[in-house]
């Protein structure tokens, strides 16, 4: 292992690594047949080097295990934000980026030629003019250096105001420490804190999926692409065959799931003329295309459309336009009104009724039933009845009360075969 | 506008804390930085280069390190993280940290740069719709009194509303404001002395506060946050099976991803995991448990199997074995 290095050129190559070791542990070299041997020691060597002290080693017969320890309610931090960190750079680039930064931050204003003669009259080293300029139009195009053009002559200069008002204001430094814990991007809160020394010690997220961070990237290509109306390709890997193809799509807005914190781009098929809805974690890569002539109407006919989805499934399981849900529910009053509370505050605009003393009834009607399952079962001890115009609907919810009847043996006074 | 950059890197960290030392450094301090901000390998990557004068940043002299840098050495900050201030000032939680003055200044200086989303861009669908009130003047002030005694260790007098009904207060150092973003609001874990000079962890909802008073009292023992919340979760592991079917390993070892648990292969098809909880989590576990049906089969502890096989019986009891 002679050539290995700690940091590594491309993010996309290393997700699937990190995403892997997160949720199952690490897997076995056989199991990653597609990768030589040396590669599949060169990633698991650079998890274990970056994650080291959230990586656990449970000693089993064949050797031993390893997984990821994360427990958010432990942490003031996401570890995964340490992934984003691994980007290699040549010996060149970390010189330039401190002498630059360091030469331009006493507020001069200087050509690349005046800059390349200062790094050698200042700081003693030798660099060619076309590397310098190359980084410093870099550095502008990032937004850390301004560039200005007089005659044909480019200067280039550094504002830090921003930094150092940010800095000195405690109140922006919390914010920064909660949202990147709590919000989207947070890597983005997470790397400007560092770069202000500011650690989190304040905020913990009770429902965080930290996994979720490995999609930022493709995040930030997405709303970059919502945010001028174009179209893109997706090129996107199956999580459960491992397939890839390619899919044509306006995207208009994301979906997110609070309890299992998948994200999801919701977009529009003019192929298909319909809105589906894919995966992030599953989305390998973003091109942009064409502005799209008929963005705001898809976004207010998704909008409309919305008031019918339950989760991210615009499909009903038997091909009707809607399935309507009915349930019924025994709430003893007035000690289990919580229960109430949930079929208002977690049922996504159903109707509530209460029939009699004791008895509820919750009604919706929504694209696909079927996401509703994990839902109902949720309210298991307490279900009256449960009617779906959808059959297989009701059928698999009774199917597996059933089997869960028979796993966990119980038996009622009803009870007949 | 590059996320993954090596602005943001861990190298680059390491060496700006190195070049904005005051004093000079012995290659042993330098080993010691590396090692505490670095990662596990760092030390093997970065110490040759600085020694062969490979990153010419230091004057280096007799075995000690000046830094070539300014002591005030900063970096500005990007387009990406400027676009990403400028979308939080739409955030309606913003107002939690920021008054409007702070928000009109960050405004100006933000006024060339794009937010990177809009709100509306997002849309969390299962989101409980009982949010806290972020626009409420009083739950804003009770919020920031939190945040600087949290801060400062400070005791607080908080008169809060139980979901008994009855009104009761107590004085509590703040010890974290944590976050659900499934309900979309604010607890405190706070700590409150429980005798014999010793502190008990308690978890208070910050709606439920009517009012937020601090006094004139600094906590000076030292107290291990994450020792007591471990200390609180059960000794035996909620037990269970995951029958790998319909993508279900997947699917739980995600969903249960912010536990502390422990997963192991038993044969082709089911995987064995333990889960560690605490009795504030049980109801919200044995829920979500229960949402992925016959796909989890519970093996224990006894507590969270009766919780379980308690719910089916009532069940059963209330429909009989309806098969449709």
């Amino acid at each position: 292992m002679s050539d290995f290095q700690e940091l590594v050129k491309s993010f996309s190559k290393t997700r699937e690594y990190v995403r892997d070791f997160f949720v199952y542990g690490f897997k076995t070299r056989n199991e990653f047949k597609s990768k030589s041997p040396r590669t599949y020691d060169n990633e698991r060597r650079r998890l274990e080097s970056w994650l080291a002290p959230y990586v656990q080693k449970d000693y089993v017969a064949k050797g031993f295990n390893l997984s990821l320890a994360i427990d958010s309610n432990l942490l003031d931090t996401n570890p995964l934000f340490q992934v984003w960190k691994t980007k290699s750079f040549t010996d060149n680039d970390i010189v330039l980026h401190f002498l630059i930064l360091d030469l331009l931050l006493a507020g001069r204003t200087m050509t690349a030629e005046e800059i390349t003669d200062s790094l050698l009259t200042q700081y003693e080293t030798l660099f060619d003019i076309q590397m310098v300029r190359r980084k410093c139009n870099f550095y502008a195009k990032e937004g850390i250096l301004d560039k200005k053009k007089l005659g044909k002559t480019v200067f280039f200069s550094l504002d830090n105001t921003l930094a150092l008002w940010i800095k000195s204001n405690e109140n922006v430094l919390d914010a920064l420490a909660f949202y990147q814990m709590a919000g989207c991007l947070g890597i983005i809160g997470n790397m400007l804190s560092e770069q202000l020394d500011c650690h989190n010690k304040i905020f913990r997220v009770k429902h965080s999926f930290f996994v979720h961070t490995l999609e930022e990237e493709i995040l930030l290509e997405l709303l970059d692409a919502m945010n001028h109306k174009k179209s893109v390709t997706l090129i996107i890997k199956s999580s459960k065959r491992g397939l890839t193809n390619t899919a044509i799509c306006i995207p208009l807005q994301i979906f997110i799931s609070t309890r299992s914190g998948r994200r999801f781009l919701c977009a529009y098929l003019e192929k298909n003329s319909r809105f589906t809805c894919f995966r992030l974690d599953t989305i390998q890569k973003v091109t942009a295309l064409e502005t799209s002539q008929i963005y705001e109407e898809l976004q207010e006919k998704l909008e409309r459309n919305r008031r019918h989805l339950w989760g991210v499934s615009f499909e009903s399981p038997e091909r009707h336009h809607q399935d309507r849900l009915t349930m019924k529910l025994q709430v003893q009053e007035p000690e289990e009104h919580y229960i109430v509370d949930r079929l208002y505050h977690e049922g996504r605009g159903g109707t509530v009724t209460r029939l009699e003393k004791n008895i509820y009834q919750y009604e919706i009607s929504v694209f696909d039933c079927n996401e509703m399952i994990p839902w109902i079962r949720t309210f298991i001890g307490r279900i009256l009845s449960l009617e779906c115009t959808a059959k297989s609907v009701e059928q698999r919810f009774y199917q597996d009360l059933q089997t869960m009847y028979q796993v966990y043996q119980i038996s009622g006074h009803n009870y007949d075969h | 506008m590059e996320l993954f950059s090596e602005i943001y890197s861990c190298y680059y960290q390491v060496l700006r804390h190195l070049l904005c030392c005051q004093t000079p450094l012995t290659i042993q301090d330098i080993r010691q930085e590396i090692c505490r901000e670095g990662f596990e390998e760092s030390l093997i990557s970065i110490i040759p280069k600085l020694e062969e004068g490979t990153w010419d940043l230091f004057k280096k002299e007799e075995g000690i390190y000046r830094s070539k840098l300014s002591a005030d050495f900063s970096m500005p900050l990007s387009h990406l993280e400027k676009s990403y201030l400028k979308a939080l000032l739409s955030d309606p939680r913003i107002r939690l940290f920021l008054d409007q003055q702070q928000i009109d200044s960050l405004n100006d200086m933000l006024a060339s740069a794009v937010p990177l989303w809009k709100q509306q861009q997002f849309y969390y669908y299962d989101r409980f719709t009982d949010s806290d009130p972020y626009d409420d003047a009083d739950y804003r002030r009770n919020f920031r009194t939190l945040l600087l005694a949290l801060k400062q260790k400070r005791y607080v007098d908080i008169d809060y509303n139980s979901p008994r009904g009855t009104r009761v207060h107590h004085h509590y150092v703040p010890a974290r404001l944590e976050y659900s973003v499934k309900n979309d609001k604010f607890r405190l874990l706070a700590l409150k002395q429980s005798g014999h000079g010793k502190m008990k962890l308690e978890t208070l909802n910050l709606s439920r506060m009517e009012r937020v008073k601090p006094i004139d009292k600094i906590l000076t023992l030292s107290v291990d946050l994450n020792a007591m919340i471990q200390n609180s979760y059960y000794a035996k592991p909620l037990r269970l099976h995951i029958i790998n079917k319909r993508n279900a390993l997947e699917r739980a070892m995600l969903h249960f991803a912010n536990y502390e648990k422990n997963t192991t292969k038993i044969d082709e098809n089911t995987y064995e995991c333990l889960i560690y909880y605490n009795q504030n989590m049980e109801t919200e576990l044995l829920i979500e448990v229960m949402s992925f049906g016959p796909m989890l089969k519970v093996l224990g502890n006894d507590k969270f199997l009766q919780s379980l096989r308690a719910r089916l019986q009532r069940q059963i009891e209330i429909t009989g074995c309806q098969q449709n």
